[in-house]
């Protein structure tokens, strides 16, 4: 990210004296896309988002440690892709208006109504969009199993399994087979939550060998009945 | 007889320069070089000269290749590691190996590193910055050890230790704090590992294992994965898929020979 | 000629001056990328013959390859003629850069000793010039001591006393140019031969206790 603070300046230094007092218009770019991979996937009666902990920019690592999901109820889970800086003003905003929600209520919101607020919000910024890509994992109204995924201006739809974030492309084809059992004409029968586990980590071990976004340390949230728990995963460090 | 066909005289090919400025002009993108994400580091110790690199070839975002090869041969006694364009680094230090080894098979002599870094320079300069490669040349010759890098413009520095690539920034701390004069060749080899490992694991271009090569009098050792920082998963699933996974759409035999019975083997 | 990108600057201060025995000359050693220094000890002071030697500014690549050039031009006239004078290497090196000016962006100055002429001290700036000076500077540094130099340079001054003038020169430029700084390499060629001084980083003097 670039930060310049007037858009016009006389370059005197100019980098390599390239520019050396010719007039160089400089843009001030407000979007930064820091990597990471959050993926979401949703059993009968459980649900499962995992995300890596690094956090980057170009070929720099800011952070080998940063949670990218967030716990926001006994039974929702809320991970983010794209620029670090909106995924966490968003979630910010979003725990606030689930506070405001418990006084006015006195009772959690639903998953179902949590995936709406996300959705408004981020469509109340069409012009100048969070550019963070959401997944929201948890269970609906009858304990099954559900995940959403956001794109950056709120639309939003359920899938048994999604991934967002840089490592996206390489990671959904091999969950869509073997979550979904796209192509796969035998075995369909449900995943158990302890596979569903593993898979987890051999999607992410898989990705963070050919993605250099991708890496560090996995979070794994699991989402049931009885709330949710964490599991943490080395993945590589290169 | 006459011919009309002019012999070719090596270096580039320009034959497609027009038409794909041309194709440029109606919104044709040119595709990408590769170039590397690289962290490559050479340093003095007391009678020789250690190099080192990573083994990681990115595309963008991807890693494309997690066991490449950055230290190429030079001579026997001069080896050479590359950053920039993948293959501008791979053609230069080939281009120049072979011209050695014949100067070597006329003259009966060891090469000397002045040659190989003159030979260098003087073709990246001639280019101008075009051929994208940036060298660390490392060789033990008649002068004892000696290194030296190599800008893609065509400038060179002899200096007693030296980093280069996207993980230089990661790799120099390393080399300077570090390195002092007269080092023993096991805390060369050692040091030099660990500023590779820097530039593996804060650089996103760089990754994977570090490769050495130890140049010294009359012997130059080459260690392959000499250290491998990232160790590998065992996968956590079976991924072996059952019988009938593959649907059958639709099937024809033919026969393609006609078996006739022949006379029983005999098997007595 | 602007640098090319990616191209390695020796945004540099050089300096040589004319002394009783012979000449001095003196350049630090900071090569830079942009904003980042690519060397700390880079060596800017270049030998072209036995007693002459020349101090580089600009690209790194331009000012290798032309005195490497020069270098075998007076390599192959020592063997068919006599010694090269100062002179003769200066005009080579001008020949050059006049020719080339288009496509270089070199300043040199070449200073040495000779049988006919003594010290000498020349500058070439860019575009293909050739001036004689008592003494020279140059490079992105050279702006910020002009004052210095002018109002403490003296003919015939002793070694000891040349050698400080340059020294401090340096010390000043580095301190105010980004793009000068590192260490301080200084030469001494006289009718004896060459000699060669090296002066640490933090061995520099500050711009408040100059040794004079």
């Amino acid at each position: 990210m670039n930060f310049v603070p007037t858009a016009l300046e006389f370059d005197t230094y100019g980098q390599n004296g390239q520019n050396g007092g010719v007039p160089t218009s400089l843009y001030f770019d407000p979007y930064d896309n820091n990597g990471g991979t959050a993926l979401g996937l949703s059993g009968e009666d459980y649900s499962i988002v995992a995300s890596d902990t690094r956090q980057s920019s170009g070929f720099d690592i800011y952070s080998r440690c940063d949670q990218k999901a967030t716990k926001l109820t006994e039974n929702s889970v809320l991970a983010l892709g794209g620029f670090r800086a909106d995924g966490r003003s968003l979630t910010k905003r979003i725990i606030q208006r689930m506070e405001w929600y418990r006084h006015a209520h006195e009772k959690e919101m639903s998953f179902r109504a949590i995936s709406q607020l996300l959705s408004v919000t981020l469509y109340s910024r069409r012009f100048f969009p969070y550019y963070a890509f959401s997944l929201l994992g948890g269970l609906d109204e009858n304990g099954k199993g559900v995940v959403c995924s956001f794109d950056s201006v709120g639309s939003y739809h359920d899938e048994p399994s999604c991934v967002v974030g840089s490592g996206s492309a390489l990671m959904q084809s091999f969950v869509d087979n073997q979550i979904a059992f796209h192509n796969q004409q035998v075995n369909n029968e449900p995943i158990s939550l302890e596979k569903a586990i593993r898979i987890v980590k051999d999607s992410f071990d898989g990705v963070a060998e050919r993605d250099i976004y991708t890496g560090d340390s996995l979070d794994i949230f699991i989402i049931t009945r009885d709330g949710v728990t964490t599991e943490q995963y080395p993945l590589r460090k290169d | 007889m006459e011919t009309n066909i002019i012999p070719r005289k090596g270096g580039f090919n320009f034959d497609n320069y027009k038409r794909n400025l041309f194709l440029e002009q109606k919104g044709l993108t040119l595709p990408k070089v590769t170039k590397t994400g690289t962290t490559i580091v050479g340093a003095l110790f007391k009678d020789g000269v250690v190099l080192g690199a990573d083994t990681r070839a990115t595309g963008g975002s991807i890693v494309q290749d997690k066991d490449i090869i950055k230290i190429s041969y030079i001579a026997p006694n001069i080896y050479c590691c590359g950053a920039g364009t993948a293959a501008d680094t791979l053609f230069t230090t080939a281009l120049i190996s072979s011209q050695l080894e014949l100067h070597r098979l006329t003259t009966g002599r060891q090469s000397r590193f002045n040659s190989a870094e003159t030979m260098l320079k003087q073709l990246l300069f001639r280019h101008q910055g075009h051929i994208g490669a940036a060298l660390i040349l490392g060789g033990y010759d008649i002068n004892g050890p000696v290194l030296a890098h190599i800008y893609p413009h065509g400038s060179s520095e002899h200096h007693p230790y030296i980093t280069m690539g996207s993980g230089s920034l990661a790799a120099v701390s390393v080399l300077e704090t570090r390195w002092t004069k007269n080092l023993e060749r096991q805390d060369a080899i050692d040091m030099v590992k660990d500023a590779v490992e820097a530039g593996i694991f804060n650089d996103l271009g760089s990754g994977s294992n570090v490769n050495l090569v130890v140049i010294e009098k009359n012997k130059t050792e080459s260690l392959r994965e000499y250290s491998k920082p990232t160790p590998h998963h065992p996968k956590n699933c079976d991924y072996k898929y059952k019988r009938g996974t593959t649907a059958i759409l639709k099937e024809s035999i033919k026969d393609l020979v006609v078996v006739t019975d022949g006379e029983a083997m005999d098997i007595s | 000629m602007p640098l090319k990108p990616g191209e390695l600057d020796l945004g540099t201060t050089i300096i040589a001056a004319e002394f009783k025995d012979g000449v001095v000359m003196g350049a630090d050693t900071r090569a830079t990328m942009g904003s980042y220094i690519s060397t700390r000890n880079a060596n800017k002071i270049t030998q072209l013959h036995e007693k002459i030697h020349l101090c580089r500014s600009g690209s790194s690549s331009d000012t290798q390859a032309i005195s490497d050039i020069v270098k075998y031009y007076l390599q192959l006239y020592s063997i068919v003629n006599e010694e090269p004078t100062t002179l003769t290497a200066a005009e080579l090196m001008r020949e050059l850069n006049y020719n080339n000016k288009e496509v270089l962006s070199a300043a040199f100055i070449v200073a040495g000793w000779d049988k006919h002429s003594g010290g000498n001290v020349y500058i070439l700036p860019l575009g293909g010039t050739l001036h004689k000076a008592p003494f020279a500077i140059t490079g992105s540094g050279s702006t910020y001591i002009y004052g210095y130099c002018d109002s403490l340079y003296r003919k015939n001054m002793e070694k000891e006393e040349a050698l400080n003038f340059l020294k401090n020169a340096l010390a000043l430029a580095m301190s105010r140019d980004g793009s000068s700084g590192g260490s301080i390499r200084m030469a001494v060629i006289t009718e004896e031969g060459v000699e060669r001084l090296y002066i640490h980083n933090k061995d520099i003097p500050e711009y408040n206790d100059l040794e004079n």
